[in-house]
C-alpha cells in the first residue's frame, strides 16, 4: 500500500520528539451499501475511505496524528506532527522493516465488489420481497446489502511490517406490521466475514422471512409487565448479555485505567462456574474476526472466563504497557481517524451442562427472550441495559404469549451469578459495538440461558 | 490535492462521458484533541481529514460515489462509479440539481482561531489539576480533555451554484471518577465553549453530579410521576428526530405521516429547528443540496406544522422543501435531519417543576436509546437514574430502573416544559430541551 522506505523514514522521523515507540497504520476500505425500500432500489452507497495514522508511545502516554495525504511528503509532515506532541528530543535510530506474512484464514470465494450490481439487487429483493409477502399486515420493509473490503498495513519501530486485507458481507432486513394505526418492527442481520458466498448457506428469503414474522409477532403482542423475573435468553444474539454485561468490562480500555469492576480479579471466582465465556478472533469467516489486530498482532482464542474464574483479559500495547501483561490480538479501531484500544471480536459464553428444554420447564413464571436488540454498559458500575426484540410469557415451565417492549437491566457482576443455567445450543448473532475507537463489527453468541433473577423493564 | 484541481478532474470526466447534471461535496477538516489522566497528558491527537462526493443524474435518479483517496485515478472513478449507482435506482425521488435559492440567510463572521498544541494541553491539565481538588474522593479514571476542529464545505454543481462553508467548533470536558467506601461512579460535563471560566465551573459540575450519585438506591416498580432533565430530554428529542422526516413520513415509517396540521402533543409542547440559533456552534446557511436554510415552527402548541423536507421528498410531497437535506460526511448521502432542533422554553424553573410535580422521579440519566427504543414504533424501555422527588424536593439518588412508555404519547401527555433549556451536541445537528414533566409513567425496578 505504501513504499516500504518511506514508512521506515516516517517511522525515524515520528520517534524525533523522544518517544520509545512508533507505528504506522495505514488503510484503504471500499464500502458499498445496496438499500431497498417500497421493494425498490433507494440508495446506493459507494465510498473510500482511505488514510493513514501515525502513534507514539512515551511509556503510558501516546500521540496520534492522521492525514489522507498518503504521499512520502504527507507521511513525513504526518510523523513531524506526532513528533513535535512530545516535547522532548530523541535521537535518531535507523528503522529496518522486515515484512512478516499473514495466514489468511477467511480467504474469499467471491469477491463482493467483482459480482455484477443485478446479482446483489436480486439477492436483497429477494430477502425484502419474502419479508413483504409474508403477510397484508406488513406495510413497509427496508433491507441493505453491504460489502466491505479493508486493507491495512501496520508497520511499527521494532521492525514489524504486515499488510492484511479482510472483506465483510452484511444483509439487514427490517419490517414494519401496522394495524389500527400501530406500528411494530421485526429485525434480522446476519453477516460475516466472507464474500458472497455467504449467501450459499444462508437463505436470503428466510432473513427476509424472520424480519416479518418477528414484526407480526410484535404487533399481536401484549406489553410486558415491570419486574424482577426469571428470565430464558435464547441462543444467537442473546449472546450481547455477555457482551454487555460482561465483555467491555474486561477489555485493558477500562481495566487498564482502574475503570472496571472487573479490575484485579484474576484467578477470582467472578460467575457460575457454569460459566466458560471466549473471546475468539480466529474463528474462520466469523463477523468479528480478523487475521490480525490493528497493531499487526495475530488473533487468538483467548478465554477470559473459565468454569466461573476470571482468567484474563483482552490486551492491546496501551494496556499491556499499562498492565504489565501479554498482548491479546484484541487491538481494533474503526478507521485510521481513531487510536486503537482493546476491543471484543468474537465473544461468546460457551456451551454448558443444561438442557435446553429443562431450562424452559424451570420456569414458574418468567419471561422468554427468543430475539435480543442492543445494549449499553458502564463498565465502573456495571450497570447494563439491553432491549428484548422478541420476547414470550413462560407460565408453569410453559411458553405463552408473546409480549413487547420490553428491556433488561441488572449490573455485571451481579448477572454472572445469577446465570445459573446454560444449555447447549450454542450459536452467534451479529451486530456492531461502539466504543472509543469507534464502530467495530462483532459477533454475539450463546446457547440458551436462565438467569434466576433480573428487572426487566416494561409497562 | 486541492477543489480547484478535484473539480477540474471531475468535470473533465463528467464532459467526456456525457454526464450533464452533476454536484460536487468537498469537506475537509482539521482537529485537535488532548485529554489527561492522572497529572500528565495520556494523549493526544491531531489530524486532517478530507473526502470528496460526485452526484450526478441518469435516467431522472441520483447516484453518487465519494472517496479520501485523492489520486487522479480514484477520482475520476467516482463519475462513472456515481453514474452506474444512478442507473440502479428505482425509487419515485426525482433526481434534482438546485440551481440556487434567491437568497442565503448572511451568517456572524467566523471568529474562531485554531488553539495550538500547547494551549490544548496546558488547558487540559489545568482543568485536570482543579478537577482533582473539588473532592477528596476523586480517584483514578478521572479525567479532562479539550478538543477543537474546524471545517470547510464546498458544493459545486453543474447548474453554476458555488457555495462555500468554513466552521469551527471547540469543547471541553470532565470526568470524575470519585470513590466513597468502596463504591466508585463518575460525573460527566462537557460544553462548547473553552473559556477560561470553565476551568472552574466543568469539574465543579462534573464531581456533583458524580458525588450525587453515592449510595443511589433502587426503586420500587410501580407506576410514578416523572421529569425528565433537559440533557437526556433532548438525546430521546435526538433518537426520536427520524419521525419529523418527510421521507419516514411516505414510506410509512413514522406514525406522524399523515398527521400535519392535527394535534399531536400537548398544548405546552412547541417544537423548532433553527439552523442559525444563537447556541447553534455549526450556523449553516445553506443544506447538503445547496438549499437556503431557515426557521421553521415544527409543532406549535402541540400542532405539528410541518414535517422536515429534502428537495426529492418535497417533490413527492407537493411541498416545498425545507432546507433539510444535509449531507454531514463525504461518504453520506443527502438525508433529511435538523440543524438545531429544539422544544421551547416554558415558564416554571425547573424547581418550580419539581413542585408542581410533588412526587416523583427526577430522571438525570437514560442509557441505551441506541437500542431501547424504536422510532418507528414510538415504543421505549430505557435503563435510568436519577432521584426521588417528595413533595417537591430532591431526594435520595435511585438508580438501575428502566421507564417505559411511547414516544407518540409522551408529547400529548406533557404536562408542563420548565423555562431553563439545555442545551448540547455539536457537529451537523444539536439538540435542546427544557425540563419536562410527565404524568405517570411505568417503572420497573425491585
Amino acid at each position: 500500500m505504501i513504499n516500504r522506505k518511506w514508512l521506515e523514514e516516517a517511522l525515524e522521523a515520528a520517534l524525533l520528539g523522544g518517544g520509545d515507540f512508533a507505528e504506522i497504520f495505514a488503510e484503504n476500505t471500499k464500502n458499498n451499501v445496496i438499500s431497498l425500500v417500497d421493494s425498490k432500489i433507494d440508495r446506493i452507497g459507494d465510498n473510500t475511505v482511505a488514510g493513514v495514522g501515525i502513534r507514539v508511545f512515551s511509556g503510558d502516554k501516546t500521540v496520534y496524528a492522521t492525514t489522507t495525504d498518503m504521499s512520502r511528503e504527507g507521511l513525513l509532515a504526518c510523523a513531524a506532527n506526532a513528533a513535535q506532541a512530545s516535547r522532548e528530543l530523541g535521537k535518531r535510530d535507523r528503522i529496518v522493516l522486515t515484512p512478516m506474512g499473514v495466514v489468511d484464514r477467511h480467504p474469499v470465494v467471491r469477491r463482493f465488489f467483482d459480482a455484477e450490481m443485478k446479482e446483489k439487487t436480486d439477492l436483497l429483493k429477494a430477502a425484502c420481497f419474502a419479508a413483504r409477502d409474508h403477510s397484508p399486515l406488513i406495510s413497509q420493509v427496508q433491507g441493505s446489502l453491504m460489502g466491505v473490503e479493508h486493507s491495512i498495513l501496520v508497520a511499527n519501530s521494532e521492525g514489524l511490517y504486515r499488510e492484511d486485507c479482510h472483506s465483510r458481507t452484511r444483509l439487514i432486513v427490517s419490517a414494519t406490521a401496522s394495524e389500527g394505526g400501530e406500528n411494530q418492527s421485526g429485525f434480522y442481520g446476519p453477516g460475516a466475514g466472507m464474500g458472497l458466498e455467504f449467501f450459499d448457506t444462508v437463505s436470503p428469503a428466510e432473513v427476509g422471512l424472520r424480519a416479518a414474522r418477528q414484526a407480526i409477532v410484535n404487533l399481536k403482542a401484549d406489553y410486558c409487565e415491570a419486574g424482577q423475573m426469571t428470565v430464558a435468553i435464547e441462543n444467537g444474539f442473546g449472546g450481547v448479555i455477555f457482551h454487555e454485561a460482561c465483555g467491555h468490562s474486561l477489555e485493558a480500555t477500562q481495566v487498564g485505567i482502574g475503570m472496571s469492576e472487573m479490575c484485579g480479579k484474576l484467578g477470582q471466582k467472578i460467575a457460575n462456574e457454569k460459566i466458560t465465556a471466549i473471546d475468539d478472533g480466529t474463528i474462520v469467516g466469523a463477523w468479528g474476526s480478523v487475521n490480525i489486530d490493528d497493531e499487526g498482532n495475530d488473533t487468538q482464542r483467548n478465554v477470559l472466563i473459565e468454569n466461573g474464574i476470571l482468567k484474563n483479559y483482552m490486551i492491546d500495547r496501551l494496556g499491556s504497557r499499562r498492565m504489565g501483561m501479554k498482548m491479546t490480538g484484541n487491538s481494533r479501531r474503526e478507521s485510521y481517524l481513531y487510536e486503537p484500544t482493546s476491543r471484543m471480536t468474537n465473544t461468546f459464553i460457551d456451551n454448558g451442562p443444561d438442557k435446553n428444554e429443562d431450562i424452559i420447564a424451570s420456569i414458574e413464571y418468567g419471561l422468554y427472550a427468543k430475539e435480543m436488540g442492543g445494549g449499553s454498559v458502564n463498565p465502573l458500575t456495571g450497570d447494563f441495559n439491553f432491549s428484548v426484540k422478541e420476547g414470550y410469557m413462560v407460565r408453569n415451565g410453559k411458553i405463552c404469549e408473546a409480549v413487547r417492549g420490553a428491556s433488561l437491566i441488572g449490573k455485571g457482576s451481579q448477572i454472572l451469578q445469577d446465570i445459573d443455567m446454560v444449555g447447549q445450543n450454542l450459536a452467534t448473532g451479529q451486530g456492531v459495538c461502539g466504543s472509543s475507537s469507534g464502530s467495530v463489527p462483532t459477533d454475539v453468541g450463546q446457547p440458551l440461558i436462565r438467569v434466576k433473577k433480573i428487572t426487566v423493564g416494561g409497562r | 490535492m486541492n477543489f480547484e484541481a478535484i473539480k477540474t478532474i471531475l468535470e473533465a470526466e463528467a464532459d467526456r462521458l456525457g454526464i450533464k447534471e452533476y454536484d460536487i461535496f468537498y469537506v475537509c477538516s482539521e482537529g485537535i484533541s488532548a485529554e489527561t489522566l492522572k497529572d500528565e497528558i495520556a494523549s493526544f491527537s491531531s489530524g486532517v481529514e478530507g473526502g470528496v462526493n460526485f452526484r450526478c443524474i441518469v435516467d431522472g435518479h441520483i447516484g453518487c460515489a465519494g472517496t479520501q483517496l485523492f489520486e487522479e485515478g480514484e477520482i475520476r472513478s467516482l463519475v462513472r462509479r456515481a453514474a452506474s449507482n444512478a442507473s440502479l435506482i428505482e425509487n419515485d425521488e426525482k433526481g434534482i440539481i438546485f440551481g440556487g435559492s434567491e437568497s442565503y440567510p448572511e451568517l456572524p463572521p467566523l471568529d474562531f482561531k485554531m488553539p495550538s498544541a500547547a494551549e490544548v494541553k496546558d488547558f487540559a491539565l489545568e482543568m485536570q489539576k482543579r478537577l482533582y481538588a473539588t473532592s477528596e474522593h476523586i480517584t483514578d479514571g478521572t479525567c479532562t480533555g479539550r478538543n477543537a476542529s474546524s471545517f470547510e464545505m464546498k458544493l459545486y454543481n453543474s447548474k453554476g451554484l458555488d457555495l462555500s462553508y468554513k466552521g469551527a467548533w471547540e469543547m471541553c470536558y470532565a470526568q470524575a471518577v470519585v470513590s466513597v467506601d468502596g463504591e466508585s461512579v463518575e460525573g460527566f460535563e462537557f460544553v462548547a465553549d473553552c473559556s477560561d471560566k470553565q476551568l472552574d465551573e466543568i469539574p465543579k459540575k462534573a464531581t456533583e453530579q458524580a458525588m450525587a450519585k453515592i449510595g443511589a438506591g433502587s426503586v420500587d416498580s410501580g407506576k410514578y410521576k416523572i421529569i425528565i432533565d433537559g440533557k437526556q430530554m433532548r438525546s430521546m428529542l435526538s433518537a426520536f428526530s427520524g419521525v419529523f422526516s418527510g421521507k419516514n413520513a411516505l414510506l410509512g415509517l413514522s406514525l406522524l405521516g399523515d398527521k400535519v396540521g392535527e394535534r399531536i402533543a400537548a398544548d405546552c409542547v412547541s417544537i423548532v429547528d433553527d439552523p442559525l440559533c444563537e447556541w447553534n456552534p455549526m450556523k449553516m446557511s445553506f443544506d447538503g443540496e445547496g438549499v437556503a436554510t431557515y426557521k421553521k415552527n415544527v409543532v406549535e402548541r402541540g400542532v405539528l406544522k410541518t414535517l422536515l423536507y429534502d428537495l426529492a421528498t418535497a417533490e413527492r410531497a407537493g411541498v416545498q422543501t425545507t432546507g433539510n437535506g444535509q449531507r454531514t460526511s463525504y461518504a453520506g448521502q443527502v438525508s433529511i435531519r435538523p440543524f438545531a432542533f429544539y422544544i421551547e422554553a416554558g415558564e416554571l424553573s425547573d424547581s418550580s417543576l419539581m413542585e408542581k410535580m410533588g412526587d416523583g422521579i427526577y430522571i438525570t440519566e437514560l442509557k441505551g436509546l441506541h437500542a431501547g427504543l424504536d422510532s418507528v414504533t414510538g415504543d421505549f424501555s430505557l435503563e435510568s437514574a436519577g432521584f426521588l422527588v417528595r413533595d417537591g424536593k430532591k431526594a435520595e439518588a435511585v438508580k438501575g430502573f428502566t421507564v417505559a412508555g411511547n414516544f407518540f404519547d409522551l408529547l400529548k401527555n406533557i404536562v408542563a416544559v420548565s423555562s431553563e433549556m439545555k442545551h448540547g451536541g455539536g457537529g451537523s445537528t444539536c439538540f435542546a430541551s427544557p425540563d419536562i414533566l410527565l404524568p405517570e409513567m411505568s417503572v420497573a425496578g425491585k
